[in-house]
């Protein structure tokens, strides 16, 4: 058995994530000053390299852009901004807002946030809580049906809680932890460099793993005792990484806790839907009475211990590069 | 052992309601980007397909009435209709779509309603054999009709499952209606609607031999 | 009872709600090949009736038959879809498509005893042929591997779950089979059917 663990971590360091190349980046920066209500002048302070005509900018359905004018008329500035031919020449834009009266603000959309939501230059209105929850909301949604990584973690607290009210408590307990952590990243008051973060997620991951298998031999884990208690202290840690796919998306300090609820909200939505997929694979999967034979039990197991265990030397990796 | 027996069935309990509650997840998810496309027009094919058996009044009453009289006719006419029923409806059109032409067709669409309205309002009592004839001749014309519009619909095969469904689902209603046979009250109330039925066929017929003269 | 049927018209509701839903490329750039491989066959209504077809079709045969597909399904779709992009094999053409949904309309609406061989010979082919034509829509930055990916997943939730969802709704073991629960299921055969049929007509026809 040790031999196969050995084999496996060998295995998970020869096959490293490729790095990604350090491109140059080629930077554009358009800066929109608002001369009227509603009405803004755009003009280039930095052109792309591909030259500012090439650039496909998308602006919401109810502004007329012709550069250097763009009319909004009473909605105001208000709505998704997107380029949609960002690529290998044009690598990030930065969006620069000047309002009649108040703070410029800058937007950044890269080919990771293709779009940015303005929301408007005056005082929040209906509207612009309507968009932010829109926006928000479907970050939170996709940001954990991207993030593998989390998915993960939460099928292995499945495997071993199973279903009922365990699980009800063990997901509550897990979604507790990380809104907290959350939270309180967003806000500033705990501060996490972000790659050995990633490397601690990693690792949750491989003890989940390994409780599986320890509850598969009769052992009774920690998790399998105290679910709760591991679903919360690991959520407080996956919270912090939620916390920086939050970061540097330019939002406004007055609008920050709301932003944070939708975007907690969107994650709630992706997690839930998760977990009612992978119940109901379950239920399917008794229904049709198709489960692993005996030599199989452990093969989820360990195919989330060796996954994770990858994930995480490639993140290890990556701490070490960066110090 | 028993611990676990009732760990296993609260398990089983708690998930019996997850495919519905995962599946209007999903949807709500998934509808999110519905809004930004309009690809192959499968919902307006479909919205079509739907409401064609719908809109034409002869074809629906006619519909109906099969299923009420299916029901009147009792086992095995009442099972083998909804069965069999969407398939003759598809040979017939197969033909619309070959464009090939069949006599009269409005006619005989009006005397569908007509005759299968007079067979539920005298409670006809013909042979499965002889019935399932008489209703396959009909169901051929009326598929002819729908399958004539097939071809110029945006998305055939959403316009395909949706007019297929749309006469199953006419069907499921006429033998709805059919099992207040059980009461004699209802079976005073259906031969009153097979009165309508083929009233209504009357009108449609004397309107088509109108047309045609 | 009250739950089945609430669960049977979500699941219709959804299959509506699912057709209008999401054109490929914008899930592309919101979320990523995986998505797009997960999703792409159910933005595809031929895609949508023949696997709900067969799926319903080795639901109702019975677990003991059924549970062969939950793996020979995705795989055939991994298999059609190395077809499609290795060899260029492409869609088998809508007649072919049109002449499986009849084919399967027709077991189902004649409750045919369908051997469990041939019914995994019969969804390996259909995967296969699924798989070939998801192949083709493969864009030149599609990551080919997390497409694929997202394919396989997507066929084995989605058989495994509508076998499940037609056994317990036919209650074939556990429960006593209710007689009018064997007909609906029939019935849905002839639909299906009749959909196959016209669908045959209009592919020679044109």
């Amino acid at each position: 058995m040790r031999y196969w663990r050995v084999t496996l971590l060998v295995l998970a360091a020869l096959i490293l994530p490729r790095q990604l190349d350090a491109h140059e980046a080629t930077l554009g920066v358009l800066e929109f000053r608002e001369v009227r209500p509603g009405a803004f002048v755009g003009r280039w302070t930095m052109e792309p390299s591909i030259g500012a005509a090439r650039v496909d900018l998308r602006v919401p359905p109810h502004c007329f852009l012709r550069l250097p004018e763009m009319n909004c008329g009473e909605k105001g500035l208000v709505g998704p901004i997107t380029i949609t031919n960002l690529g290998a020449d044009m690598s990030a834009v930065l969006i620069k807002v000047i309002p009649i009266g108040g703070e410029p603000r800058s937007y950044t959309i890269s080919s990771a946030n293709p779009v940015v939501s303005l929301l408007g230059t005056s005082d929040p209105t209906l509207q612009t809580w309507v968009e932010l929850a829109r926006t928000y909301v479907n970050y939170g949604i996709d940001h954990i049906l991207l993030g593998a990584d989390h998915l993960l973690f939460v099928l292995g607290l499945i495997w071993i809680v199973g279903g009922g009210w365990r699980l009800v408590k063990t997901i509550t307990a897990f979604t507790v932890g990380h809104s907290a952590s959350l939270a309180a990243a967003a806000f500033g008051l705990i501060g996490v460099p972000e790659r050995p973060l990633n490397a601690c997620i990693a690792l949750s991951i491989v003890f989940v793993g390994v409780e599986i298998v320890k509850q598969q031999r009769g052992e009774a884990g920690l998790t399998a005792r105290y679910p709760w208690a591991v679903a919360f202290t690991f959520g407080l840690v996956h919270g912090i990484g939620f916390a920086s796919a939050l970061a540097g998306l330019g939002l406004e300090r007055r609008l920050l806790p709301a932003a944070l609820l939708f975007f907690n909200v969107g994650v709630e939505i992706g997690q839930l839907a998760f977990v009612l997929l992978v119940l109901a694979l379950i239920w399917a999967h008794r229904r049709l009475d198709a489960v692993l034979p005996r030599w199989g039990d452990a093969l989820p197991a360990y195919a989330i211990g060796s996954v994770s265990m990858f994930w995480f030397f490639g993140r290890l990796l990556r701490v070490l590069a960066a110090t | 052992m028993t611990g676990n027996g009732r760990t296993m069935s609260s398990r089983v309990v708690s998930s019996r309601a997850v495919p519905g509650l995962l599946v209007a997840m999903a949807a709500l998810v998934l509808a999110q980007p519905a809004f930004a496309h309009e690809q192959v027009a499968v919902g307006g094919g479909l919205v079509r397909g739907l409401l064609h058996p719908l809109t034409g009044m002869d074809h629906l009453i006619a519909m109906v009435a099969v299923g009420i009289w299916g029901a009147q006719l009792g086992a095995p006419a009442i099972w083998v209709l909804p069965i069999t029923f969407p398939m003759v409806m598809a040979v017939g059109g197969v033909l619309g779509v070959l464009r090939i032409p069949l006599p009269v067709p409005e006619v005989v669409i009006a005397l569908s309603a007509l005759v299968l309205g007079a067979a539920v309002a005298m409670r006809l009592r013909l042979p499965f054999a002889a019935a399932a004839v008489v209703v396959a001749v009909f169901a051929v014309f009326h598929g002819h009709a729908h399958g004539a519009e097939l071809p110029g619909s945006a998305n055939p095969l959403a316009y395909g499952v949706g007019f297929v469904v749309a006469t199953g689902l006419l069907h499921l209603c006429g033998i709805m209606i059919g099992t207040l046979t059980r009461w004699p009250a209802g079976e005073r109330l259906i031969q009153g609607l097979g009165v309508v039925i083929a009233a209504l066929g009357c009108y449609f017929l004397a309107q088509s031999l109108g047309a045609a003269a | 009872m009250n739950f089945r049927l609430a669960r049977v018209w979500i699941a219709a509701a959804m299959l509506f709600a699912r057709v209008e839903a999401a054109d490929a490329h914008i899930i592309a750039a919101r979320l990523g090949d995986f998505y797009t491989g997960a999703l792409h066959p159910l933005t595809d209504l031929q895609d949508l009736i023949l696997w709900a077809a067969m799926g319903v079709l080795a639901g109702s045969l019975g677990a003991a038959k059924g549970r062969w597909l939950v793996l020979v399904f995705p795989l055939g779709l991994l298999a059609g879809l190395v077809l499609g992009r290795v060899f260029g094999v492409v869609s088998a053409g809508p007649a072919a498509d049109a002449g499986m949904i009849l084919v399967l309309g027709l077991l189902l609406a004649a409750a045919a005893r369908v051997p469990a061989t041939l019914l995994c010979a019969i969804a390996f082919g259909l995967a296969l042929m699924r798989g070939a034509a998801n192949a083709g829509d493969l864009g030149p930055e599609t990551d080919r591997l997390l497409f694929a990916a997202g394919l396989a997943c997507a066929g084995y939730a989605a058989i495994t779950l509508t076998m499940a969802l037609t056994l317990t709704f036919r209650r074939l073991d556990g429960g006593p089979a209710v007689a009018w629960r064997g007909i609906a299921i029939r019935a849905v055969g002839g639909w299906i059917a009749a959909i196959g049929l016209m669908m045959m007509g209009f592919a020679l026809a044109t």
